[in-house]
């Protein structure tokens, strides 16, 4: 009696109601119904002897289909049915989770009140969910910001894109002397708000975090510190001037030797840019600001002295060169310049700051380590705008000012300029004409489309956001047609969307080649100039049909059948080929970006007679990268397209066996011996 | 009376209960409860000229923490599989969800729902998406829990399948 107290205490205690099956789906209760059972199922089925248990509820109604199936076929173990929530005859709703076991031989259904966890459990879970849902929140934001911020950049490149462009068409004729000042002045100031706009993109941008594990694993950038100092005295003299404040380089600067730091000009060129915008907000007139470099140990500093109030004394210098930082007097000024500088600089293993003088003004500094010794035979101060035509012009190479400014092409082209923004594709095609070329103009992808059915062209220049069809779906209809038409078109992609991401994807699309807007003329003249094909109207053997046909297959219908042509192509591939793969890669190690296009472009087309649409595809994404400029996934890319031609060299050897001539490597010169 | 079993399917938070709650008691919550268990509301409607009790089992949403018993799913006589139009990928989860229901149920009448579209400006489900789940049989109806927009349809609709022609 006492043991069975203590038992019905237990079961109340846990919460549990045990049932022993009688079959045909009848149930006892095993010790007193508890209360909370009672509130669920009411007292007339509390008082009765047996209870049909799949009347009372359609959850276990369904698991007791589970719970007979295990007593039937186990001995031991349980069967759960899971959580379910029974509402009561008083409306209240209880959590109940039911077992089904073998006891002494006896079938037992097992009903627990799950309150006391239940709680707990659903805080849990609910904690978990609501974070699975923040996160998919985060992620949208993230999302709605990165096509944002790719929407202004495209929206900013544009109106940038047609100020380049008419600067570059007013550079074309003879300009008046004095007129001379303000379209360079206008050409520099354009190209340093292309540079700030990559600089928004490059900080901002979800291709960050790749972008410092791909800068990470490379050799870093080399620049003349002293160079960009007096680059950025000379682009900023004009502005300092109008507001009466004196700029200067440090008198005690030695111009005479190279000051070599790590870091890349055009942004060391941005951060002098900052620091100097800084100092003219806050240089009263007739003071002086002074930009230097100086020895600082192992380190090169560079500094910007000016003469104004000094540091404001609301901030810690730390924060100043913190996200977002302002100062009370700096109202409307997001402080992301200064960020941008510390990132910049610390990422190159330097530091930076800012401190009053002693002498009153502020010094704005950082410091970069020194350039290491091997790489001072390449160091640099690349891509910076000239000051002037002249130096613009031995830049580019073209003839020098004062006359004509853009040089004719070495051949005349038919290019087709496809572009949706009117003011863009006319000075595109205006200078184009002044280089010589003969163009026309279509406005989407679907006229573009159109003109090459009825034209021959040798490269089209390809805009990518174009209504009724973008760039890259009309890059792919055109790859499409080229399968049955046995040409290739030379197709260029322009782009105001400036990412890696984006270069890929045009890549990937089929085009040849990618610029992204603002582009400089000169390379816009350099890119097609040397993707057109050799002679005009040249057929280009495309990639096979089929991804399946083997070499021997394409070959034969690149040969038409002879098969006596088919040997001669096979041996003089495999006699040259060695040569071509030995220059891409030279030119890989060289970093030599033009190298790198001429000989991708030159092993694409002979690798292209065989198909081998894969080793095809390496030599033109290497031949891309070298025109971008951008060698980054060069090796890579060259293992890719070794491993593809050594597939390629073996099944030519076999058709080169067949004339019993073999391709024999070039000898080396050897001294023939005097005969004596 | 005609007596069916209907089950409410889909990724956590898409609205399974709150278009229950609508149903049963014509009231909404703003606020996300999740759910555990399983829960069972019935609920007459009255199709053409007869009476119809579904009997609606609420399953809680299948994810990392918790996963459907498909033995909640036996004798159903149709389904909802819901998906919430703001989170594009509850469409790719109830897709999957469908299919798996499909091979082991065989085919029963079910109405595949979007819902939430009160939510105008937060909806990531394009017309494309649409036309590719009409593309594979399950012509999707916009619901509002929060509203009551399509809800009765949905339930009307489904019962209208699931009862002898």
């Amino acid at each position: 009696m006492e043991a069975n107290a203590i038992f019905e205490s237990f079961l109340a205690e846990q919460g549990l109601a045990l049932f022993e099956y009688l079959g045909k789906g009848s149930f006892r209760p095993i010790g007193s119904f508890p209360s909370w059972l009672k509130q669920i199922w009411g007292e007339e089925t509390a008082r009765a002897k047996t209870v049909v248990l799949a009347e009372r509820s359609p959850f276990l109604q369904n698991f007791l289909l589970d719970a007979e199936q295990f007593w039937n076929n186990k001995s031991s173990g349980a069967a759960n049915s899971g959580n379910w929530i029974e509402r009561g005859v008083d409306g209240v709703e209880t959590p109940l989770e039911a077992s089904a076991l073998r006891l002494d031989g006896k079938k037992i259904l097992l009903i627990r009140n799950f309150s006391s966890a239940f709680a707990e459990q659903t805080q849990w879970l609910q904690t978990a969910r609501d974070s699975v849902l923040d996160h998919e929140q985060l992620l949208r934001e993230i999302q709605k910001k990165e096509i944002l911020l790719h929407c202004i950049i495209h929206d900013l490149s544009q109106p940038l894109s047609a100020m380049r462009g008419c600067f570059n068409c007013l550079t074309i004729g003879d300009l008046p002397p004095d007129l001379k000042p303000f379209v360079e002045t206008g050409q520099r100031e354009s190209y340093r708000q292309e540079q700030m706009i990559r600089g928004v993109l490059e900080a901002f941008s979800g291709d960050l975090p790749a972008q410092k594990k791909s800068q990470a694993n490379e050799p870093p950038a080399t620049a003349d510190l002293a160079a960009c100092a007096r680059h950025a005295v000379r682009n900023f003299s004009a502005a300092f001037a109008e507001k009466r404040v004196r700029l200067q380089l440090d008198p005690k600067l030695d111009v005479s030797r190279q000051w070599l730091s790590v870091g890349d000009a055009p942004r060391i060129d941005r951060i002098f840019g900052n620091f100097l915008e800084n100092a003219m907000r806050y240089s009263p007139q007739n003071t002086t600001v002074t930009v230097g470099v100086e020895e600082k140990g192992a380190l090169l500093a560079a500094f910007v002295d000016d003469q104004g109030p000094g540091l404001p004394t609301d901030q810690s210098t730390g924060k100043l060169f913190a996200l977002f930082a302002k100062g009370k007097d700096r109202p409307g000024k997001a402080g992301l310049g200064l960020y941008f500088c510390k990132m910049t600089v610390e990422r190159w293993g330097g530091r930076i700051g800012a401190e009053t003088r002693p002498s009153g003004g502020s010094r704005f500094w950082f410091c970069l380590p020194r350039a290491p010794i091997s790489s001072l035979a390449s160091a640099a101060e690349p891509n910076l705008p000239a000051a002037n035509a002249q130096e613009e012009a031995a830049q580019q190479g073209v003839a020098s000012p004062g006359k004509r400014r853009v040089g004719k092409a070495p051949r005349s082209l038919r290019i087709l300029v496809a572009d949706d923004t009117e003011i863009n594709r006319e000075l595109a095609m205006e200078l184009l004409k002044a280089r010589g070329h003969s163009t026309v103009g279509v406005a989407d992808g679907r006229q573009a489309l159109a003109a090459l059915e009825n034209a021959r062209f040798d490269v089209v220049l390809m805009d990518e956001v174009m209504p009724e069809m973008n760039g890259l779906e009309a890059t792919r209809a055109i790859r499409q047609k080229e399968l049955a038409s046995g040409r290739h078109q030379v197709i260029i992609g322009l782009s105001g969307n400036a990412t890696k991401e984006d270069e890929k994807r045009c890549i990937e699309a089929g085009e040849d080649a990618y610029l992204s807007k603002p582009f400089d003329m000169h390379k816009l003249f350099q890119i097609i100039e040397s993707s057109a094909p050799e002679t005009a109207g040249e057929i280009i053997v495309p990639p096979p049909t089929t991804s399946s046909d083997s070499v021997a297959a394409h070959l034969a219908r690149s040969a038409a059948g002879s098969k006596k042509l088919m040997q001669s192509l096979a041996i003089s591939f495999l006699a040259d080929a060695p040569k071509r793969i030995a220059n891409i890669q030279s030119a890989i190690a060289q970093t030599n970006a033009e190298l790198l296009a001429t000989t991708a472009h030159a092993l694409k087309g002979s690798v292209a007679i065989f198909g081998a649409a894969k080793a095809v595809a390496a030599a033109r994404n290497l031949e891309a990268m070298g025109r971008a400029g951008n060698l980054e996934g060069a090796a890579g890319e060259f293992c890719t397209l070794e491993n593809e031609l050594s597939g390629v060299k073996r099944e030519l050897l076999a058709i080169g066996a067949k004339s019993g001539k073999k391709s024999r490597p070039p000898r080396p010169a050897t001294r023939k011996k005097r005969g004596k | 009376m005609i007596q069916k079993k209907i089950c409410m399917l889909g990724s956590f938070s898409v609205g399974k209960t709150s278009l229950v709650r609508r149903v049963i008691t014509s009231e909404f919550n703003e606020k996300y409860h999740t759910s555990i268990g399983v829960k069972v509301d019935k609920k007459i409607f009255r199709v053409g000229d007869q009476d119809v009790t579904l009997v609606l089992w609420d399953i809680y949403g299948e994810d990392a923490f918790q996963k459907m018993q498909m033995s909640y799913l036996r004798g159903m006589s149709g389904y909802f599989m819901v998906a919430d139009g703001t989170r594009r990928q509850t469409v790719d989860v109830a897709l999957a969800l469908q299919q798996k229901v499909a091979e082991a149920m065989g085919a029963i009448p079910f109405v595949f729902l979007l819902n939430k579209c009160d939510l105008a400006d937060q909806w990531e489900v394009d017309p494309d998406d649409e036309k590719n789940i009409s593309a594979r049989g399950l012509t999707p109806l916009r619901t509002s829990a929060k509203t009551g927009e399509n809800v009765e349809e949905a339930f009307v609709r489904l019962a209208l399948a699931m009862l002898p022609k």
